[in-house]
């Protein structure tokens, strides 16, 4: 796998992971503090006449927090200015992408020559400030505010989908009593109430940061959700009739800091603890929002947005956080299939393959045989498919599908929902185009072309096409990951990887290359396009070695001039931009404006 | 030497709220003066050199906050007029509202000169339906005779001034939850800072006063700083309207300089303790959420720094009178129910602990109660105390605070008892 | 869509928008002005009112919901509101509160079945010297016993 990658931690870490610091944690981050030498484990200051306040530039403001000297920029809040410390103030209703509420109180510290604790959140950094994040005065207020949050608070844990990355649990751990001195009656409320099409809704978990609200308002603009009543018994809630069914909901649900509002699909599946996280990117539309994959005993059991301000700010949409379910609702085909070869091996059929497609090249001539190549391939499927197919097998012509639906929104959804097609353009493949599509079909019609292959798509799912006409066929050669009427046409059909189960990379809507991360083991024999071409290329005279999706990738970026220099290494789990920037058009479409779109760098 | 009174000098007088009935005591006299004689800068300067100091309840010198306004005029300047009179125990802004609303209008049209404001809004609380109507009445009226609209008495200032009904929430008496609930929303108070004279309603700069504060303008204007901070104390100047209920023979409205002792005010205007037989126990002096002077301690000034010199606070002046049939414990009970119930539920020690502070004395009302409760009730106060939005956690607080260290006797044997308290909080 | 008030009305809230620098303020006025003409305001109200300010049901509900003077149920024809503060409390608002409810046949919070009466404890109303205080809709009576409670319900009929 690649190497560690340090991340500079200029954004929070994702909301739905607690950004409690792991016990044993190096007291000083790496590289975001800026100034002084690092303090001692113990907190006292470098040298002995006190910490110094390093030099703040035109627009920036120098202060320190627990001693430890750092440099903002000028309207920074103290919170953000003890992130970039490295100094963790622990907070609920903060959220970076979305405006400051203020209302938790978890935040307060002490900031000298204020008689009364700030919240970190809404105070803005000023020059020379002095702030205490952790004395006896801030835990003891912060044990307080914990006691208080916890009081009406039913104990579900045991039952509660947030167990292990929960808030209230993680901060009780660290700064609560840990025992509860309330012996009343709890306030209750109504449970497992059905807010929305794909969040439930625990009203008693509910500590009223008003995450969800502000989100509703301000990134998805949908206005579903708002407070009603006063005192303990206000409480979230929808209007009758108008549920919560933005095409971000799920967002709601990672923004909730406690077990409140939870993901629907996700409820009592698995143990957060069991999870295993791996970052990719969506494969949903063109956006690629990246994303972390979570399985347990090799299943995806959810997709949760991983920060990237670049592409998703801290969102994606609830279609690609269900992206995943094709891979368990539609069925899979895992061995290979020769026509008239029952139990064929994969050379067997790739034989087959290699023979079809030369007798229909010899007997009809220049152009009898296309292809069509999906744009939901990596970048690596479809480098291979061009060296197999156009440079060494003699089909040149080609023509890449376009899957569009609804409209390009305000925050993250594209109308084109291939998430590579930017990637077969730069590879010189075309852009995904209807039009194409058709003239190859129309030609299969008319006898023109009589041998196709296809990858990654259902070809008879495209308009145009009919089994009639994949009937006068003399060689169908299919790769997908699906079990399809076209599969079940072709004349040799192989498995191949769907979402998760390969290492890859895309290029979004923006130009910016990112890696798809391989989170499970393929069944049965399915592989990654790009081997299955390998193979079928030895049969057709390839050479190269392509021993995996990084070797290909660095002979991408070395032959390619659109990607040269990139390199894994250099994409790292962010991404990278195309060496010649955006594509006109996308030029700057990073996520829309608004609060929705990340903050700048503290 | 008898009082003369100020504030109160016309609402006896029948059709005192009518404009006719004002201009006939001659009404508007003041702000003719400030138009004529004074700029707006110059007219702040002798609201600042009179001393008047707040009397919503923060007791914040008026002129000062005025100047707290930018310098510059990109955006429009705001005065809302806080009538959302709503502390416990307070009733001296409806009595100026309903009896003599001009002697308000006045000073608001002055204070606005001064600010160089010229869109007021009257915040109003919805339960004072009988002032809602005055008040348009006398602003209608004011309009008519053009001491309102353009051109005001021909100084060339402009004003209009809306009124804005409040909906039942005491909350929305605070400076910033008022302005939320002026611009339709929720009445939950905001994060300060920015303060509101520099980013207010509608994100302008705006001032906030109190219907007496503005009245004691009018009187300013009249008759001049020097003349009004002879009134009262040093640093506490002016006239007062003191309020006074509960155990007392006359309960009303007392007007006098800031500085009287409070047993003047309890013994001779309003008449001494209602029953002969059940002498002082305990009174608030400022309002429900100040804290409590147990009988011994009430021989105190009624002014801002004596009161505060002596651990508690003027407030709104709504002075709450307990005799010696009080259950204390069922006092605090009844208290801490009212800021239960108009909590906002913004912020977690508030909302929270408003709650868990009525079950505890609910249960020690009821006999119900545990050795640690008294112990309890004081910690909660002290960790909402401070950590709050807004000053509704003192609010609380203090009085939590206050009644348990002035009376810890009475709430351990009520942690002690098997049975329900017989004293009542009542009559 | 039929309108859940008057033309008249709508017209009133029409003209409220225009009056404020920012039309969301409009949002109290028209919900009184809702409440005035119907008693109450309805989920259909909520919807309506939304529409016209341009706001979400669930912000104008989230509002409605906050300020104890909008009735989300029908009240009573007459909304009796007796204050149970301190002060009232001192001078006997529980015994008459006590009274009202028995004299009435309805709990606090309840409207009768008859729809004549309801009955409402409410929070210090800025009448403490004269307490026991309490309103009738938009009327004001202090101070009241329960003598005089019965005198003032007799005048009602």
């Amino acid at each position: 796998m690649g190497d560690p990658e340090t991340i500079e931690p200029r954004l929070s870490p994702p909301p739905h992971q607690p950004n409690v610091p792991a016990p044993g944690a190096p007291a000083v981050a790496p590289a975001a503090v800026t100034g002084a030498a690092p303090a001692s484990a113990a907190g006292t200051p470098a040298s002995a006449a006190g910490p110094v306040l390093p030099q703040a530039g035109p627009d920036e403001v120098a202060l320190l927090i627990d001693d430890r000297p750092v440099v903002v920029r000028k309207g920074a809040t103290v919170l953000q200015a003890a992130e970039k410390a490295g100094i963790l103030v622990p907070h609920y209703c903060y959220h970076p992408g979305m405006s400051v509420a203020g209302n938790c109180r978890m935040c307060l510290v002490e900031i000298e020559k204020m008689p009364k604790l700030q919240i970190g959140c809404a105070t803005v950094a000023g020059p020379g400030m002095v702030v205490r994040t952790n004395n006896e005065r801030v835990r003891g207020v912060r044990a307080g505010i914990q006691e208080f949050l916890l009081i009406n608070h039913p104990l579900d844990c045991p039952i509660c989908d947030q167990a292990g990355e929960c808030r209230l649990q993680s901060y009780e751990k660290d700064y609560g009593r840990g025992y509860s001195r309330f012996a009343e009656e709890k306030v209750h409320f109504p449970k497992r109430y059905d807010i929305g099409r794909s969040v439930l809704f625990d009203a008693e978990r509910c500590i009223k940061c008003t995450r969800c609200i502000r989100f509703c308002d301000e990134v998805s603009r949908s206005h579903e959700l708002a407070l009603f009543s006063r005192g303990d018994h206000a409480i979230v809630g929808a209007f009758p009739g108008r549920p919560l069914d933005n095409p971000y909901s799920g967002c709601t649900a990672d923004v909730c800091p406690v077990g409140a509002l939870t993901w629907k699909p996700f409820r009592f599946k698995a143990r957060v603890w069991f999870l295993k996280n791996v970052p990719s990117v969506c494969a949903g539309c063109a956006r690629g929002c990246n994303v972390n994959v979570a399985t347990f005993r090799n299943r995806i059991h959810r997709m949760t947005p991983r920060v990237n301000a670049d592409v998703n700010a801290y969102w994606m949409c609830d279609a690609g956080r269900q992206s995943y379910d094709t891979l368990y609702s539609r069925p899979r085909f895992e061995r290979p299939i020769a026509r008239g070869l029952p139990d064929a091996t994969a050379d067997q059929a790739l034989d087959r393959a290699a023979a079809l497609l030369r007798d229909t090249a010899k007997t009809g001539g220049k152009g009898a045989v296309a292809a069509i190549v999906s744009a939901r391939l990596s970048l690596e499927d479809l480098y291979v498919a061009k060296r197999v197919l156009g440079e060494l097998a003699g089909i040149t012509r080609l023509a890449i599908p376009s899957h569009e639906d609804g409209e390009d929104d305000h925050l993250l959804i594209r109308r084109d929902k291939t998430p590579n097609a930017r990637g077969a353009e730069l590879l010189g493949l075309g852009a995904p185009s209807s039009g194409r599509v058709k003239e190859i079909l129309d030609d299969v019609a008319s006898g023109r072309v009589k041998g196709l292959v296809v990858l990654g798509e259902d070809l008879l799912a495209l308009p145009g096409a009919s089994p009639a006409l994949l009937d006068r066929l003399s060689a169908l050669v299919v790769l997908d990951a699906w079990k399809s009427p076209t599969v079940d046409r072709a004349h040799v059909a192989l498995p191949s990887c769907g979402y998760g189960e390969f290492e890859g990379t895309m290029v979004n809507f923006q130009g910016r290359v990112q890696r798809l991360r391989a989170a499970l083991r393929p069944p049965g024999e399915a592989d990654p396009a790009w081997r299955i071409l390998r193979e079928l290329g030895r049969r057709f005279g390839l050479t190269s070695e392509y021993a995996t999706a990084r070797a290909i990738f660095d002979e991408i970026g070395a032959k390619v001039p659109a990607f040269s220099g990139l390199t894994f290494r250099t994409l790292g789990d962010l991404g990278a931009p195309v060496p010649g920037g955006a594509t006109p058009g996308a030029a700057g479409a990073g996520v829309s404006g608004g609060p929705g779109a990340p903050r700048a760098e503290a | 030497m008898a009082y003369e009174p100020l504030l109160t000098r016309n609402i006896h007088k029948p059709g005192s709220e009518t404009l006719e009935g004002y201009l006939a005591s001659g009404g508007y006299q003041g702000l003719r003066r400030v138009l004529k004689e004074f700029t707006p800068e110059k007219f702040v300067e002798e609201v600042k050199a009179a001393g008047l100091r707040g009397r919503g309840g923060a007791g914040f010198p008026t002129g000062m906050k005025w100047g707290f306004l930018p310098k510059g005029k990109e955006k429009p300047r705001y005065l809302c007029i806080n009538a959302d009179e709503s502390e416990p125990g307070t009733f001296k802004d409806r009595l100026l509202i309903e009896k003599d609303p001009h002697l308000v209008l006045e000073g608001i049209i002055a204070a606005a000169y001064a600010i160089e404001c010229h869109q007021a809004f009257f915040y109003i609380r919805g339960e004072f339906h009988q002032g809602y109507r005055t008040f348009e009445k006398a602003i209608a009226e004011a309009r008519a005779r053009g001491f309102l609209g353009k051109n005001i008495l021909g100084s060339g200032f402009d004003l209009e001034v809306l009124v804005y009904r409040g909906a039942g929430a005491y909350i929305c008496g605070e400076e910033t939850a008022l302005l939320e609930s002026l611009e339709g929303k929720r009445g939950y108070p905001r994060i300060k800072p920015p303060f509101p004279a520099i980013v207010g309603l509608y994100g302008c700069p705006t001032i906030i006063n109190n219907v007496e504060t503005l009245a004691n303008v009018t009187l300013i204007a009249e008759r001049g700083a020097a003349w009004y901070a002879g009134i009262g104390r040093p640093k506490n100047t002016g006239p007062k309207l003191f309020c006074l209920s509960g155990h007392v023979k006359r309960p009303g409205i007392f007007e006098a300089p800031l500085g009287i002792p409070f047993l003047e005010l309890l013994n001779e205007h309003a008449g001494g303790m209602a029953h002969p037989s059940r002498p002082l126990k305990a009174a608030v002096p400022g309002g429900s959420s100040m804290k409590i002077l147990p009988a011994s301690k009430c021989d105190v000034l009624m002014d801002f720094d004596s009161l505060a010199a002596a651990g508690t606070s003027l407030g709104s002046a709504g002075g709450i009178v307990m005799d010696t049939s009080v259950c204390i414990v069922g006092a605090l009970l009844n208290v801490a129910r009212f800021y239960a119930h108009e909590s906002c539920g913004q912020c977690t020690p508030c909302r929270e602990g408003t709650g868990w502070l009525v079950k505890i004395l609910a249960r020690l009302e009821r006999g119900d109660g545990r050795p640690e409760d008294v112990d309890r009730l004081a910690d909660i106060a002290f960790r909402i105390e401070g950590n709050t939005v807004c000053p509704f956690g003192e609010a609380i607080a203090w009085p939590v605070d206050s009644y348990v260290k002035a009376f810890r006797a009475e709430f351990e044997d009520h942690a002690g008892r098997r049975q329900a308290c017989t004293m009542r909080a009542g009559a | 869509m039929s309108l859940p008030v008057r033309p008249e009305t709508d017209r009133r809230i029409d003209d409220l928008l225009a009056r404020f620098p920012q039309k969301g303020s409009a949002l109290l006025p028209a919900l009184y002005m809702i409440q005035e003409e119907t008693g109450w305001v309805s989920e259909a109200s909520m919807e309506y009112v939304a529409g016209k300010i341009g706001l979400s049901p669930a912000f104008v509900s989230g509002v409605v919901s906050f300020y104890t003077m909008f009735h989300r149920r029908p009240p009573g024809r007459h909304h009796v509101q007796i204050c149970r503060t301190l002060p009232c409390a001192l001078r006997g608002a529980d015994a008459l509160m006590a009274h009202a409810a028995k004299r009435l046949g309805v709990k606090d919070g309840q409207t009768r079945p008859d729809g004549a009466y309801s009955l409402a404890s409410v929070e210090c109303l800025g009448a403490c010297d004269r307490a026991p205080f309490m309103q009738i809709n938009d009327r004001e009576f202090g101070p009241v016993d329960p003598a005089a409670f019965d005198d003032i319900l007799k005048r009602q009929e």
